[in-house]
């Protein structure tokens, strides 16, 4: 090994507390030296240098999407066709580009300039079609885009991304004035007001701020809306083991692309509420897990961290932003933490609660981004204060993103309880008339027109209209979708994504595409759709993680209101 | 002290911390599993073991499952049997689970699970079976009956600490692999064997065994390693008065069923044409054969005639390594005790 590599393993490792966390960024390390291509003896260099097998190794980089075991062409491109891409129409885009590069998907030209691959979701749902052109968005693209960025990638140009989006915040609490080019540092944060809140949460007992928190009855926003305040009250009193807080900056739910707007446009106040909650629950050392495809997000965090560091905001303490490297179960707290141990992110089974046992066998607490963006504001002006914004159910600030067929797809802060209706007007109103419409993220149920109507966007009431409100990842759907083939984008999305360690979820969503395939291609019977709706009814709660649920759940409720559709493909 | 426990309605005591699975086992109550081994502990992955507990959200795995003092439990609801049912026939679908001339047949946990629920026909469709790896000196692996249960990795890499199998992949590509997913002829695998001990199905087989006899033929015979002096315990599996195969007995001392290449499939030379049956005694150039007391008493006076004329320590003894160590013990006692010197050692020592 190089003496300089030497170094940078080095310094790599020293990042954490433990050695094995450090595995996959030193194959990324190893990747990007050589063509973006993770070998055999890349691999082998790993597994000698972090004394791990070759198994393991192999095991992981055969995991994580972002690890390429075949040689790949100079610039990958991976086109989004997850729900939201299909509905942006990246279908045209990998058409467009099969023909344009002469090759199939998958597939690498002979020149050896450009790799062809469908990703699945990349979080930029009201930005698609997006094309990802090794680590670097290209979002809002059209055909002629397209073929303006390959004639610049040919000529050794990198043209910049244009991630334009409508953003309207009426709280603005999270999201702040983009259109500021200093909106990101330091200074600007604190001309706002920034870093008070710490300054007070630091001046308090830690039991206050945990009330504080459990007063203001915020819910998880990373979907599964459990009160974060009661979270932070599991973790046991008085043991002698550290405590690890971790930044679950791992967006990756279809239809959700809220917490890179935070932490792109305004890292400051991600980085306050990480600083008050570590300090809250006792933790000095916090984790940012951020998904990999982030990449440039994260190089924006680990300079703020900087920043504040610098400015003595961080004395008690320390931050590391840590990549993921392409996997959506790593969203799932206990998955995640496997993975910062170094490993294939299989979730574990519960109990025990990572508040007990999680990161290195300590109390861990998991939060989201959007939640713990909203700490420094519930400290800054009591729970009472968050608690007037929005409700009667929910309260607090809310960052709703809506793709698909809206006129100004984007984000849009709003209180908790704003009606559906009031920002999909805000969004520019439905293309064409619409069909259906999924509210919180691609995992829950999907909602008729009808049903949709009157709906409140809040836990609770999302919940009563036999939905959840999720992530607050808003898809719209129009009358030009038909439903079926929208129910086999979503599983396959799922079959994609699962770790394959449970067997009825790696099984059944193989067998749900297949059938579903079928279908489509009007080779299915009509018993198949009862079949796949009794394999939901049956996988359903049968699995570790969420996941059994996250795919049965929407999957379920997609042939059951639109089955005319789907009877209408049997022949 | 003693805790209670109520599996469909029926009163069970039990002492200590124990799962419900093995309570339930402990009281001959069927509930099927497929990644749980008692050596590797629960893994809560293949979901077939699972049982409804009073109070309790959802279906439990009973393998993980450590039930409440007077927890009330009940196993063949229907929505269990539909749960297993579900993941059998998905098992049953995927893969190459045709019993016929599966060397397992009879022996196989996912059959029996089938067996149990009724099911003789998977309600899905089947996947092509992937290509069998027959690189292997020993043992076959066959990728279309895995299951992906994990334990034959557990073995590897937790217990016998040989770290070459892993899975590699995600989701329905998840594989079990060797090293880098090379063939395991090519791997750094000691074919040891205790992954295929540790198999429910027929994804790893002894490859000495194919063909010789159904599960069903064979009756087993425990016998200690002659092989080094640990002294493993075997379990030879006998059509007749042939070895079939061998397997390390899981719940003895000192082995735990884990046994080296040579103990479980180094057992050819018991068949061999050469091995001496009597002992042979050399004379003029020639071997002949004679009775054990002939011989003994021969050896004995050579040994003697050589103290009395060169003294003790003219004589040295070295222990061989297939002896136990109660005879190695003793073979110093001869030496120290009875020779008169301290010339002994050991050939694992030289």
């Amino acid at each position: 090994m190089k003496k300089e590599n030497q170094e940078r393993l080095k310094n790599i490792i020293e990042k954490y507390p433990k050695m094995e966390s450090a595995v996959m960024p030193i194959m990324q390390l190893f990747q990007d030296e050589n063509q973006n291509y993770l070998g055999v003896s890349e691999m082998k260099e790993v597994a000698n240098a972090m004394n791990m097998s070759m198994s393991k190794i192999f095991g992981i980089a055969t995991y994580y999407t972002m690890f390429n075991t075949k040689p790949i062409g100079k610039y990958h491109l991976q086109v989004d066709t997850c729900v939201p891409g299909f509905l942006h129409g990246a279908d045209e885009i990998v058409e467009y580009l099969r023909k344009k590069l002469n090759i199939e998907v998958g597939e690498t030209t002979q020149d050896g300039m450009f790799t062809l691959s469908t990703v699945q979701d990349l979080a930029s749902c009201a930005t698609g079609p997006v094309i990802q052109v090794n680590d670097k968005y290209y979002e809002n693209m059209t055909i002629e885009k397209t073929d303006q960025l390959i004639k610049d990638l040919l000529e050794g140009k990198e043209p910049e991304n244009d991630p334009s989006m409508t953003v309207v915040s009426e709280c603005g609490i999270l999201l702040n004035d983009r259109t500021q080019k200093e909106c990101r540092t330091l200074e600007f944060y604190k001309k706002n007001g920034g870093y008070q809140a710490l300054k007070k949460a630091l001046a308090m007992k830690p039991e206050d701020i945990v009330n504080e928190v459990k007063e203001s009855q915020i819910k998880g926003r990373g979907g599964a809306a459990f009160p974060a305040g009661v979270k932070w009250s599991f973790l046991p009193k008085n043991d002698p083991r550290p405590v690890y807080l971790i930044c679950n900056a791992d967006e990756g739910e279809p239809g959700t692309f809220k917490d890179r707007q935070i932490m792109e446009f305004n890292p400051h106040l991600v980085i306050e509420g990480i600083a008050i909650s570590s300090f809250a629950v006792g933790a000095q050392k916090a984790f940012i897990y951020i998904r990999g495809e982030f990449s440039w997000i994260a190089e924006i965090l680990e300079t703020a961290v900087e920043e504040a560091k610098k400015d003595n905001q961080l004395e008690h303490v320390e931050i590391t932003v840590h990549r993921g490297f392409g996997s959506y179960v790593c969203g799932d707290e206990t998955a995640q933490i496997e993975s910062l141990e170094g490993r294939r992110g299989n979730p574990r089974a519960k109990p025990p609660f990572p508040a007990s046992f999680g990161l290195y066998g300590c109390p861990t607490v998991v939060n989201n981004v959007e939640t713990l963006a909203s700490v420094p504001y519930i400290i800054k002006n009591g729970a009472e204060a968050f608690k007037n914004i929005g409700g009667p159910n929910d309260f607090g600030p809310k960052i709703y993103g809506v793709s698909g067929h809206v006129n100004n797809p984007g984000v849009f802060e709003y209180p908790m309880g704003t009606k559906l209706k009031t920002i999909l007007e805000t969004a520019g109103g439905v293309k064409r008339k619409l069909k259906a419409v999924i509210v919180g993220g691609l995992s829950v149920p999907i909602l008729t027109a009808e049903e949709a109507e009157d709906l409140s966007l809040d836990f609770a009431s999302c919940q009563k209209a036999g939905t959840a409100l999720g992530s607050g990842g808003i898809i719209v759907i129009n009358d030009t979708v038909p439903i079926p083939e929208l129910t086999l984008r979503t599983i396959e999305f799922y079959a994609h994504e699962s770790c394959g360690q449970c067997m009825p979820c790696r099984e059944g969503t193989q067998v749900i595409v297949k059938k579903l395939k079928g279908l489509i291609e009007g080779k299915g019977k009509k018993d198949d759709i009862d079949l796949i709706l009794r394999l939901c009814g049956n996988i359903k709660g049968l699995t570790i993680c969420p996941t059994g649920e996250a795919f049965t759940v929407p999957i379920q409720a997609m042939i059951t209101k639109f089955r005319p559709e789907f009877e209408a493909l049997v022949r | 002290m003693t805790k209670t426990v109520f599996i469909d309605g029926k009163k069970i005591e039990y002492e200590g911390n124990k799962t419900l699975l093995e309570i339930a086992r402990e009281n001959n109550i069927y509930i099927p599993s497929l990644c749980y081994h008692p050596k590797l502990g629960p893994a809560s992955m293949c979901r077939v073991c699972v049982v409804e507990v009073e109070g309790m959200r959802g279906l439990q795995p009973s393998c993980a499952t450590i039930p409440a003092e007077g927890a009330k439990v009940l196993t063949n609801t229907e929505r269990v049997i539909e749960a297993r049912k579900t993941v059998v026939n998905l098992l049953l679908s995927n893969g190459n689970h045709n019993c016929l001339s599966c060397e397992v047949n009879g022996d196989c946990e996912l059959q029996d699970a089938a067996y149990h629920l009724g099911i003789e026909i998977p309600a899905f469709l089947i996947e092509q079976p992937e290509e069998r790896d027959e690189s292997g000196v020993f043992i076959l692996r066959d990728p279309g009956k895995c299951i992906k249960c994990g334990r034959c990795i557990e073995g590897c890499n937790r217990l016998v600490v040989n770290e070459v199998l892993d899975f590699g992949y995600r989701g329905g590509e998840i594989k079990v692999i060797c090293d880098n997913d090379i063939p395991m002829g090519e791997s750094t695998c000691v074919q040891c064997g205790e992954c295929v001990q540790l198999c429910p199905v027929g994804a790893l087989i002894d490859k000495k065994a194919i063909g010789k006899a159904r599960t069903w033929e064979t009756h087993t015979v425990r016998t200690t390693c002659p092989y080094c002096g640990v002294g493993c315990q075997l379990e030879l599996h006998m059509k007749e008065d042939q070895i079939v195969r061998v397997t390390g007995v899981e719940d003895a001392q000192p082995n735990q069923g884990h046994l080296c290449v040579k103990g479980r499939y180094g057992y050819d030379f018991i068949y061999s044409g050469d091995r001496l049956t009597t002992p042979l005694i050399k004379e003029n150039g020639v071997f002949r054969e004679a009775s054990w007391n002939e011989a003994l008493d021969l050896v004995a006076g050579k040994f003697k005639q050589i103290i009395q004329e060169s003294g003790p320590d003219t004589l040295a003894g070295v222990s061989c390594a297939r002896s136990s160590n109660e005879d190695s013990y003793n073979m110093q006692k001869l030496f120290r005790g009875v020779f008169g010197t301290n010339n002994i050692d050991h050939c694992a020592r030289t």
